[in-house]
């Protein structure tokens, strides 16, 4: 490069001042952008209050268009019944959703009737935005079974109730574990029994279609196995329930099932989320998958393009460890000005039989027992599976564990993200699971 | 013109910059004495902040693995894709400033990719076209290489959105294709008297007579590197995954703040990144001193 001519310097620092400027305008645009975002969250939108005599109730739930058709119909019906009160919904996709809910918390002006995660409802109850079911807000719990209402209970309070209830199953396809000569997985199966199927399976098919889906990075299905092992995720005081031993055991599991062959590759399994975009069976990569069984719908076998079938867990132990799950809970905002007609719409939803007709398992089996009984006989398809597994393995289910603490969801997203580093051979399941225990506890406590 | 005039009535100029002057205020200054503030805190969203004094800072430089993580990732896109990307624009415009009847056309073609580039909608085709049974793995495969998806090889990962970067080269290129336009013609024919080949040209014509511009270029990407989130974000779905190696420090910095409501901690992220990029642009005018040359208006 040619240096600059030294008669220049003056002009040449002028130079440089003037795009200097032009730095600090970027850098001030740096600020803006990151620090701006900061301000929208403490944003806040104001609460409203009817003065025309009506009470106006606001409602807000995560969830698709399907299910927002039958909402709409509930909330339609119950205006119908209850001229005084109109009740605006709105709804969005669960990440959005709750980050809108935190900065509305925050600000003050909450829904008055807000679905709440099983994960955050301590978390919302510990920030005191929550009320409790009370007398103020009364809402008739006397046909819900007490396991699934003790998971809306915080230090023996109810500050949430459930809106349906889902437990833990095994998704599997019948015509491939069929074709590959696999046993079916039925009540009493082990993971021995699992380890050998699905390596029959991606054999059979020379690995076009792996066994199943790496299944050791989803926090929910190890807390399966932890309970079949008697432990618990949380302790009551909110702490781990469970050693680095216990992460590294169930690691060794999973990893030694991937590396045979059995469980799909990590370029699948890293963008498991939930959704059905990302689900290897539902491309066909993969005979099976752990799931809840909320998932299937009416359109589960359009979905999956075939036909599928659901089993309980696979236990070595005597404990099955699934429990039912509140699949989603309802909570009323603590600055709510109508807690009295938020319950009454609450009440309204779960136990009234026209709206538990209306609302089928779009939000999980309903948890009035009299509704869930009824519904059982006009289901078909999907839903019905779903009904009749949970019948099958309805006496073996013990009781939902305590709303989890404070950080949960960092920990769950912790977990799949450091076994991502045993999948891909950068650790080993003992020193990822050393790792994951120390930031997990960070997570927890700071 | 007298300065008389300019300062005959003040509070009409002070009344027509008063949209800029309240904007700068409420939208730009506020909201950073306020995060400047937050990141001395622990702030949750819910709960009143709590001072923490240098706490945020303390634990982000010594206990926080993912943070140095996320550093380790971003210099390394910063380092590749920068250079990468001025290179390419350069090249570009160097082929580009030769006449041609079509040159508008194909100036419109090369900075397209520009325009949609910070959008999602690029950043969603770029993930299948290089996801798992996408464009680019089959292609490979079809050569006899199997490299699986890149979007989900760790080893891979960050290429794939070094590249999306490189392919956005349309801003630097036409700011190049300016400054090349300013280069004197004789200069030229010059060095053609002189027998000087087109590297020899290249060199000691035009890199000398471009390199302001080139300081321009090299400052405003670096910033951008620095500053990039989107195509992060959408190509890795909001993790920074697989196994971290996309995990730009913008993205962590977002999961601490709206995934983990830890905003006090994000805003002391977000002002170190301020202070390096500070730092880094300073190094940058620093070292212009050795390599930019600046022609001046004074005859030569």
């Amino acid at each position: 490069m040619t240096p600059a001519d030294p008669s220049l310097a003056r002009r040449e620092r002028k130079n440089g001042m003037r795009a200097s400027t032009r730095g600090k305008a970027a850098r001030v645009a740096v600020a803006i952008m990151a620090l701006g975002a900061l301000v929208a969250g403490t944003a806040a939108c104001g609460g409203d209050s009817g003065d025309d005599g009506k009470v106006k109730l606001r409602f807000a739930w995560w969830g698709n268009a399907d299910r927002a058709e039958v909402t709409e119909r509930v909330v339609e019906l119950f205006e119908r019944q209850n001229p005084n009160i109109t009740v605006d919904t709105s709804f969005a996709e669960f990440n959005a959703y709750f980050q809108k809910l935190t900065t509305e918390v925050a600000g003050g002006g909450a829904p008055d009737v807000i679905q709440m995660d099983y994960r955050y409802v301590r978390e919302y109850a510990d920030r005191n935005a929550l009320l409790e079911f009370s007398d103020t807000a009364t809402v008739d719990t006397s046909e819900i079974s007490t396991s699934l209402l003790a998971g809306g209970k915080i230090d023996g309070k109810l500050y949430a109730i459930p809106l349906g209830q889902n437990t833990q199953e095994f998704t599997y396809d019948p015509a491939a574990w069929e074709a590959a000569g696999a046993e079916v997985p039925e009540l009493g199966w082990t993971w021995e029994d699992l380890a050998v199927a699905t390596a029959r399976i991606s054999a059979a098919t020379g690995e076009q279609t792996y066994g199943a889906v790496d299944f050791g990075g989803i926090e929910d299905w190890f807390e399966v196995w932890l309970r079949q092992n008697g432990k618990d995720l949380y302790t009551d005081s909110g702490e781990l329930g469970y050693t680095a031993d216990d992460v590294t055991a169930w690691w060794e599991l999973t990893n030694g099932l991937r590396q045979s062959g059995a469980l799909t590759p990590a370029d699948l399994s890293t963008k498991v989320d939930g959704s059905q975009a990302n689900d290897p069976m539902v491309k066909k990569l993969a005979a099976a998958g752990f799931a809840y069984d909320s998932s299937l719908t009416a359109q589960t076998f359009e979905i999956y393009g075939r036909e599928i079938a659901i089993a309980p867990f696979p236990s070595s132990s005597a404990d099955l460890g699934q429990y039912a799950k509140p699949s989603m809970q309802v909570c009323v905002f603590k600055r709510s000005k109508h807690p009295a007609e938020a319950a009454a719409f609450i009440d309204f939803f779960i136990n009234d039989p026209e709206a538990s007709e209306i609302l089928g398992l779009s939000r999980g089996m309903p948890v009035n027992q009299t509704n869930q009984q009824t519904i059982g006989q006009t289901l078909s398809g999907p839903p019905k599976l779903a009904y009749d597994y949970e019948q099958l393995v309805a006496d073996k289910l013990k009781e939902a564990p305590p709303p989890p603490p404070k950080g949960a969801g960092t920990v769950k997203s912790t977990f799949q993200r450091i076994y991502d580093d045993v999948i891909f051979d950068k650790a080993s399941p003992q020193s990822a699971a050393e790792r994951f225990l120390k930031e997990a506890k960070q997570a927890l406590t700071s | 013109m007298s300065r008389y005039r300019h300062d005959e009535r003040p509070a009409i100029a002070y009344l027509f910059l008063s949209p800029w002057v309240a904007g700068a205020l409420l939208l730009t200054i506020g909201p950073m004495l306020a995060s400047l503030y937050l990141s001395f805190t622990d702030y949750d969203l819910f709960t009143t902040p709590a001072w923490v004094g240098l706490d945020n800072y303390r634990r982000m430089l010594t206990e926080d693995d993912r943070f140095l993580a996320s550093v380790w990732v971003t210099l390394r896109y910063v380092l590749i894709s920068t250079p990468l990307k001025l290179a390419a624009a350069l090249g570009v415009a160097l082929l580009l400033n030769r006449a041609s009847r079509v040159q508008g056309a194909y100036r419109s073609a090369f900075y397209a990719p520009s325009l949609l580039g910070t959008s999602v909608a690029v950043a969603l085709v770029w993930r299948a076209i290089f996801d798992r049974q996408g464009v680019v793995e089959r292609t490979f495969a079809a050569l006899g290489i199997e490299t699986g998806g890149w979007t989900t090889n760790p080893r891979l990962a960050l290429i794939v959105l070094v590249l999306l970067a490189v392919w956005q080269f349309g801003a630097p290129m036409v700011i190049f294709l300016a400054g090349l336009k300013q280069i004197p013609p004789e200069l030229y024919d010059a060095s053609a008297v002189d027998g000087a080949g087109w590297w020899r040209t290249f060199r000691s014509v035009t890199l000398p007579m471009l390199s302001p511009v080139i300081l321009f270029n090299l400052v405003l990407e670096t910033i951008h590197a620095f500053q990039s989130f989107t195509p992060a974000y959408i190509v890795s779905n909001g993790r920074g995954g697989p196994s971290d190696s996309t995990l730009f420090y913008t993205l962590y910095l977002y999961q601490r703040g709206f995934t983990e409501f830890r905003m006090g901690y994000a805003s002391a992220m977000a002002w170190l990144l301020l202070a390096v990029i500070a730092v880094v642009t300073a190094l940058v005018f620093r070292t212009a001193r050795l390599w930019v040359f600046y022609s001046g208006e004074e005859p030569r």
